[in-house]
C-alpha cells in the first residue's frame, strides 16, 4: 500500500484531481449544450485562455516566492498601448522589434516591482496594489485620449489571431495558442531542472531559511519579478494582436483571472509548491467554466461567483487536505525506508 | 506594554504626517479660494465617507495581523442587496436589516476560514473579493436600482446637523468609539499582541480565535452599514457599486503607520492619513486632475508609506553602526549597549 | 423753459429707450456677441473615446472663434467610475463656480442631484449627445432626432437582412447610456409599427460597456449563444469596432453582418475586409461646436434658453430652440444630419492615411499650391464649405491652421506657408 503511495507525489495528485474535474466538467456541458464537442468550442477556449496562460506562469515563477503581482492587468494594458502606438507610428517595425519592446517594457516595469520587493523590503501586496493603480495612471496618461485603432496597425498583426500553426482535420491550433503552450512547458521544465526553479520553490517554503542557508534571495526574486513583467509585456503583445483597438481601460480586471488560474491550478498562495502544469490545467477550467457558462445562456453574472468560490475551495483544500497528503507521503517515505533495512533479502 | 513603546516610535510618524497634513491643506488653499469654504469641507468627506468608516475597522484587522480585501465587495453586496429587495417590494426597513446581516454573514463566512481553518487571509478575502461581487452582480446584473425613500436618501446628503451629514457625524462618534477600543481597553491590547506574535498570545490564553472572528464580523457589518450608507449617498446602486475601494482604505490605514505585518500602529496615526488622503483627493480634484490620475497618487503613497518607514529604519541602524564603529574602544558600559543592538536583522524579503 | 426741459426729457428718455427697443424689436436670431470671459468645463462619458475627442476639437474651435478668455477644461470619469466620476466633476465645478457644464451624461437620472445643485448655484447645464431628465438641465443638444435613429437602424438591418429577415442582436454601450437606451427603444417601436420590418428578429440585446474587451467579448457570446445570429447592430462606436474585430478574427466575417453607429476612421479596415457592412454617424466636431456656441450664449446671458429662440451658431448657421418631441418637459436643439457610410461609397469617406502618403510624393518638384494643398490635407477631416465660409486676415488664418496642425493636419513647413498664402488671399 506503501509504494502505491509513493507513485504519485502530492502535486501530482493535485493535477490529477484538477484534470478529472476538467473532464467531468466538459462531459456535464457537453450534455447540456448541443454542438459542444465541435471545433469552435475548441477555439473559442484557447483563444480567451492563451493571454491568461502566458501572464499566469510569470504570476506562478512569483506566488511561488511567497509574493503576489497585482499588477500584471497594468502592465499588459500598458504594453499593449505602447506596443500599439510605437508600430502604428512605423508600420515597418519588425515583428521581432515589437516583441522585443513590448517583452522590454514589461520587464522593466516588473523590475520596479522586484526592486520594491526584494530591496525596498516591502511586501509585495502593498507594492503591486500600488503599481496597479500607478501603471493604469500612466498608461491614461500616456495615452491621454487616443485610443490604438485597428486600422493604423500592419495587416500581419492584425490577422495573427487567425494565423494556424498546424491543422489536424478540423481543428485549427493557432499560433499565438501553440506559443502559450510552449511558454508553459518551457517554464515548467525551468523550474524542474534549473537551479534557479529549486530557488523559487525553496524561497517561498521559508524565505528566512532560505536566506541563512545563502541563497541569493534577492535576485532570485528580482528576478521572478521581472520574468513576470516580461511575460506580462508578451501578454500584452497578445492582446494588441487579439482586440486591436486599445483604449486606456485595456485589460482592467485580468489579474483576478491570472490569479483564479494559479491558485485554482494548485499553486500554494504561501508559495513553496505548485507546477506550471497545474497552473495550465486551473487556466483551462476557468476558461471552460467561463465559455460554457455563455454558450447555456446563463447569465454570465454567476462566472465571478463562481471563480470566487474556486479560489476559496482551492485555497481550502490547498490547506487543509495538502498537507494531509504530504504527511502521508512523508511518512510512507519512513515506511518504506524501515522495510527496506529490516527485509534486505525480500527484493 | 506595547502601548509605550509605540508611542514614542510612533510619535515621529505622527509627526511626519500632521507635517504632510498641513503641507497639503496650505497648497489646496493656495491652488483654490473655494477650498475652505464651508460646502467644499463637507463634500471633502462625503465624497470618501464610506472608506473612511471601513478604514476604522481595518485598522484593526491589519494590526492584528490579518488583511481583509472583500471589504469594497461586501459594501457593493449589501448595497446591492438592499436595492434588490427593495425593488421586489420587501419594505426599506426590513431591506436594510437584511444588508446588515449579509454583511456580517460574508464577514463571518471570511473570519471562519481565517480564524478557525488557518487559511491566509490574503487568499481568503481575495476570494471573497471576487466572490462577494460575482453576488452583487447576480443580483443586479446589469441593471441600476433607484427611487429609495425619501428618508433614506436624505441620510445621505449634506445638511443634516447642520452642514453636517449623518456620515460624518457617523464618523465622529465610531472614530472615538475605535479610539477608546483600541488604545484604552483590554480587547484593544489583545489585538495588538496577537498580531505581534499569534502563538505566544495563544499561549498567554488570548482567545485568538474569538478575538479574529469578532474582528471580521465586525469588519463585515460596517462594510454592510457603509454599502447602505452609499446607496444613500449616490441615490441609485449598481453592481460595481464601490468597486476599487480597497485600495484608499489599505492606504489610509498603512499611511497612518500601521505595520502590515501588525502589532503596531494608533488611531491617531490613522485619523492623520485619513485626512492626507481626503485633502489630497479634494485638493486634485479641484485642480481638475482626473480620476485615474488621483487613484495613482494614492498608490504611489501607499508604496512610500512603507518604503520610508523602511527606508528610515535602514538610515538610523546605518547610522547607528557607524557610530558604534566610531567611539573609542576601550569605554566599557555604554559601549556595550551600542554594540549589541546590532543584531542580525533578517530583513523580510518574501513575506506577503 | 418748461417745453424745453419737456422735449430735453423725452429725448434722453428716448435715447435711453432706443436699445432696448431695438432688441424688443429685433425678432431675428441671435448673433454670438464674442469677447465674454466664460468659464467652461466639456464633460464627455469618457475622455479617452475618440468621439469626444472630435467633440472637444469642435469645442476647441468655437472656444477661439468666440475668442473667450476663459478656460475651457476637457475633463471625464475613468470608465470603471463613469456616474459617481461626472457626479465628482460637476460638484467640484460647482465649487469652483465655473460658468457652464456641457455633459454628455453617463446615466438619465443620477447624475440629476449634483446637475440641480449647480444650476442653483447659478451655473448653465447643457447636455449633449446624452441627456439627463429634462428638469435636471438647461437644455439638450442632440445630434440627430432619437426616434430618427431608431428608425435609420431598423432601416440598416432590413437593408442588410433582405426580405427573408432573420435574427439580429443589439450589443450596446453600458445599460444606463440615455442616448442609446432611447435608440434602442426607438428602433423596436420602428420594428413594431411597419409590417416591412416583420421578418426581422430581435432575439437579445447586449451590453459592452464601451470598453473594447468587454464589447468584443460580448460579441463573441452573441455568436455562440445564438447559432442562427445573421446580424449584429451596435449603436456604439467602441461597440462595433470591437465587435468587426471579433469577427474577423474568428473568420465570422460575411457570415455575419455587423452594422450600427460607427467612426469612419475606426471602421476603414473592417469595411475593406468585408467585416462591417453598413453604419452611420454625424459630425462630433459639428456637436462639440454647436454644443459650444448654444453654452456661451446661454451663460452669457444672449439667449435664455426658452423654447422658439433661434440664434446663429457660427459657421454651422442659424438653429431654433424647439420642445424635445421624445422626452416630456424637454427643450433641445436639434443639429442633425446623419451619414451613411457603406462599401459603396467607400471611396468619399476613406483613405485618410493613403492620400497623405501619395501627397507627400508628389510634393517633390511641383510648385506648392495652397488650393490644391486644402483640397488634399484640410478635407481629410471636414469638408471645404467649413473653410469657404469664413474669412480672416493673417493672423487669424496663421492661428487656425497651426491649430488644424495641431490636430493633425499634414502639412510641411513649406506647405502651411503656401496654404496661409492661399487663405489670406482669397478669403
Amino acid at each position: 500500500m506503501t509504494s502505491i503511495r509513493r507513485i504519485l507525489r502530492p502535486e501530482q495528485i493535485r493535477e490529477l484531481s484538477l484534470l478529472l474535474i476538467i473532464v467531468g466538467v466538459v462531459l456535464f456541458f457537453g450534455s447540456q449544450i448541443d454542438n459542444y464537442y465541435t471545433p469552435r468550442t475548441f477555439q473559442r477556449i484557447s483563444s480567451s485562455v492563451m493571454i491568461i496562460m502566458v501572464v499566469a506562469v510569470g504570476e506562478t515563477l512569483v506566488v511561488l516566492t511567497r509574493n503576489i503581482d497585482l499588477s500584471v492587468s497594468s502592465i499588459v494594458g500598458l504594453t499593449a498601448y505602447v506596443a500599439g502606438q510605437q508600430i502604428s507610428q512605423n508600420n515597418d517595425m519588425s515583428p521581432a522589434t515589437l516583441i522585443a519592446l513590448a517583452l522590454g517594457l514589461g520587464a522593466a516595469l516588473g523590475l520596479i516591482n522586484g526592486l520594491l520587493v526584494a530591496y525596498g523590503n516591502i511586501p509585495a501586496i502593498v507594492v503591486t496594489l500600488g503599481t496597479l493603480a500607478i501603471y493604469r495612471g500612466v498608461l491614461v496618461q500616456y495615452g491621454g485620449s487616443k485610443n490604438i485603432l485597428v486600422r493604423d496597425l500592419p495587416d500581419w498583426l492584425v490577422d495573427l489571431p487567425r494565423v494556424n500553426l498546424f491543422t489536424i482535420g478540423e481543428f485549427e491550433i493557432r499560433l499565438l495558442f501553440a506559443v502559450a503552450l510552449a511558454i508553459v512547458i518551457v517554464f515548467q521544465l525551468v523550474l524542474v531542472y534549473l537551479a534557479y526553479g529549486r530557488r523559487l520553490y525553496a524561497i517561498g517554503s521559508n524565505p528566512d531559511a532560505a536566506q541563512m542557508a545563502g541563497l541569493p534571495t534577492r535576485r532570485t526574486v528580482l528576478l521572478a519579478f521581472v520574468l513576470c513583467g516580461a511575460l506580462s509585456g508578451l501578454g500584452g503583445f497578445m492582446y494588441l494582436a487579439r482586440i486591436g483597438t486599445i483604449s486606456s481601460n485595456a485589460a482592467q480586471g485580468l489579474h483576478m483571472q491570472v490569479i483564479a488560474a494559479v491558485v485554482v491550478g494548485g499553486v500554494n498562495i504561501f508559495g513553496g509548491s505548485g507546477t506550471m502544469i497545474g497552473m495550465m490545467l486551473g487556466a483551462v477550467l476557468m476558461g471552460i467554466l467561463e465559455q460554457s457558462l455563455i454558450r447555456m445562456q446563463i447569465n454570465e453574472f454567476w462566472k465571478d461567483a463562481f471563480f470566487g468560490l474556486f479560489i476559496l475551495l482551492a485555497v481550502a483544500t490547498d490547506a487543509l487536505l495538502m498537507n494531509r497528503v504530504r504527511d502521508l507521503w512523508a511518512r510512507s517515505a519512513a515506511q518504506l525506508h524501515l522495510a527496506r533495512r529490516t527485509a534486505p533479502q525480500k527484493e | 506594554m506595547p502601548r509605550l513603546r509605540d508611542w514614542r516610535e510612533l510619535l515621529r510618524w505622527e509627526t511626519l504626517l500632521a507635517v504632510i497634513l498641513l503641507l497639503v491643506i496650505a497648497v489646496n488653499i493656495q491652488m483654490s479660494p473655494h477650498f475652505l469654504g464651508t460646502r467644499n469641507l463637507v463634500n471633502l468627506f462625503q465624497l470618501s465617507i464610506e472608506k473612511i468608516i471601513v478604514a476604522l475597522i481595518m485598522t484593526f484587522i491589519i494590526i492584528n495581523g490579518e488583511i481583509d480585501l472583500s471589504v469594497a465587495s461586501v459594501m457593493g453586496l449589501s448595497a446591492c442587496l438592499f436595492a434588490w429587495l427593495y425593488e421586489q417590494g420587501t419594505p426599506a426597513e426590513v431591506a436594510i436589516l437584511a444588508a446588515l446581516a449579509a454583511g456580517m454573514l460574508c464577514g463571518a463566512f471570511m473570519g471562519f476560514w481565517i480564524a478557525y481553518a488557518n487559511l491566509p487571509s490574503l487568499a481568503v478575502t481575495l476570494a471573497g473579493l471576487i466572490l462577494y461581487r460575482g453576488m452583487a452582480r447576480i443580483l443586479l446584473e446589469d441593471r441600476s436600482v433607484g427611487q429609495f425613500p425619501h428618508w433614506f436618501t436624505r441620510l445621505g446628503q449634506t445638511d443634516q446637523f447642520g452642514p453636517l451629514s449623518f456620515g460624518i457625524v457617523l464618523f465622529v462618534v465610531l472614530f472615538v468609539v475605535a479610539l477608546i477600543a483600541l488604545h484604552f481597553s483590554a480587547f484593544g491590547r489583545h489585538v495588538y499582541v496577537i498580531g505581534n506574535n499569534r502563538s505566544a498570545a495563544r499561549y498567554a490564553g488570548l482567545k485568538v480565535r474569538r478575538t479574529k472572528m469578532a474582528l471580521f464580523v465586525l469588519s463585515g457589518l460596517i462594510a454592510g452599514l457603509c454599502g447602505l450608507l452609499l446607496a444613500a449617498r449616490l441615490g441609485t446602486v449598481r453592481a460595481n457599486a464601490a468597486e476599487e475601494f480597497e485600495l484608499d482604505i489599505i492606504t489610509m490605514v498603512l499611511l497612518g503607520g500601521v505595520s502590515i505585518f501588525g502589532g503596531t500602529g494608533t488611531m491617531i496615526g490613522v485619523g492623520l492619513s485619513i485626512l492626507v488622503v481626503l485633502n489630497l483627493r479634494n485638493g486634485m480634484s479641484l485642480a481638475h486632475y482626473s480620476g485615474n490620475i488621483q487613484t495613482s497618487v494614492v498608490g504611489a503613497l501607499l508604496i512610500a508609506s512603507v518604503l520610508l518607514p523602511n527606508l528610515l529604519r535602514d538610515a538610523r541602524q546605518m547610522w547607528l553602526r557607524r557610530g558604534a564603529r566610531r567611539r573609542p574602544r576601550p569605554v566599557a558600559g555604554g559601549q556595550e549597549e551600542e554594540e549589541s543592538r546590532q543584531t542580525v536583522d533578517p530583513k523580510p524579503i518574501a513575506r506577503s | 423753459m418748461g417745453t424745453k426741459k419737456v422735449l430735453t426729457s423725452l429725448v434722453l428718455i428716448a435715447l435711453l429707450l432706443a436699445p432696448a427697443l431695438s432688441v424688443m424689436a429685433q425678432d431675428g436670431p441671435v448673433e454670438a456677441e464674442p469677447g465674454h470671459e466664460l468659464n467652461m468645463i466639456l464633460l464627455p462619458k469618457d475622455p479617452g473615446n475618440p468621439v469626444f475627442v472630435e467633440a472637444h476639437e469642435g469645442a476647441m474651435e468655437a472656444h477661439e472663434e468666440l475668442q473667450n478668455p476663459g478656460e475651457l477644461i476637457f475633463t471625464g470619469p475613468s470608465p470603471e467610475n463613469a456616474i459617481p466620476g461626472q457626479i465628482e466633476i460637476i460638484t467640484s465645478g460647482t465649487t469652483e463656480g465655473v460658468d457652464a457644464i456641457m455633459i454628455s451624461a453617463n446615466a438619465y437620472e443620477e447624475l440629476v442631484p449634483a446637475t440641480t445643485a449647480a444650476r442653483e448655484a447659478g451655473i448653465t447645464i447643457v447636455t449633449w449627445d446624452s441627456p439627463v431628465l429634462p428638469e435636471g438641465e438647461d437644455l439638450f443638444i442632440a445630434q440627430v432626432d432619437f426616434s430618427e435613429t431608431g428608425v435609420v437602424m431598423a432601416d440598416m438591418a432590413l437593408n442588410l437582412l433582405g426580405e427573408e429577415g432573420g435574427q439580429f442582436a443589439i450589443l450596446s454601450a453600458t445599460p444606463d447610456a440615455s442616448n442609446q437606451n432611447a435608440w434602442i427603444e426607438a428602433m423596436q417601436e420602428a420594428l413594431a409599427s411597419d409590417e416591412k420590418y416583420a421578418n426581422l428578429e430581435l432575439v437579445d440585446i447586449v451590453y459592452g460597456n464601451d470598453v473594447p474587451e468587454d464589447s468584443y467579448n460580448q460579441a463573441l457570446g452573441l455568436v455562440d449563444s445564438h447559432p442562427d445570429l445573421r446580424l449584429i447592430m451596435a449603436p456604439t462606436t467602441v461597440g462595433i469596432a470591437a465587435a468587426a474585430k471579433a469577427l474577423q478574427d474568428e473568420g465570422l466575417c460575411g457570415e455575419v453582418l455587423l452594422s450600427g453607429l460607427g467612426l469612419p476612421s475606426e471602421m476603414e479596415s473592417f469595411v475593406e475586409a468585408g467585416c462591417a457592412q453598413e453604419f452611420a454617424l454625424w459630425s462630433f466636431h459639428d456637436l462639440g461646436y454647436l454644443t459650444y456656441y448654444v453654452s456661451y450664449l446661454l451663460a452669457s446671458g444672449q439667449i435664455t434658453g426658452e423654447v422658439g429662440e433661434s440664434f446663429v451658431a457660427g459657421r454651422m448657421g442659424e438653429y431654433t430652440i424647439e420642445e424635445d418631441p421624445n422626452r416630456e418637459g424637454g427643450k433641445r436643439v436639434l443639429m442633425g444630419p446623419f451619414s451613411l457610410y457603406n462599401a459603396d461609397n467607400f471611396d468619399e469617406w476613406a483613405g485618410g492615411a493613403e492620400e497623405e502618403e501619395a501627397a507627400e510624393g508628389e510634393d517633390e518638384g511641383v510648385a506648392l499650391d495652397g488650393d490644391a494643398l486644402i483640397n488634399e490635407r484640410c478635407t481629410v477631416c471636414h469638408t471645404r464649405d467649413r473653410i469657404d465660409a469664413q474669412d480672416k486676415d493673417e493672423a487669424g488664418w496663421t492661428a487656425t491652421v497651426d491649430m488644424m496642425i495641431s490636430f493633425g493636419a499634414q502639412l510641411n513647413e513649406e506647405e502651411r506657408a503656401a496654404v496661409i498664402q492661399y487663405l489670406v488671399e482669397t478669403h
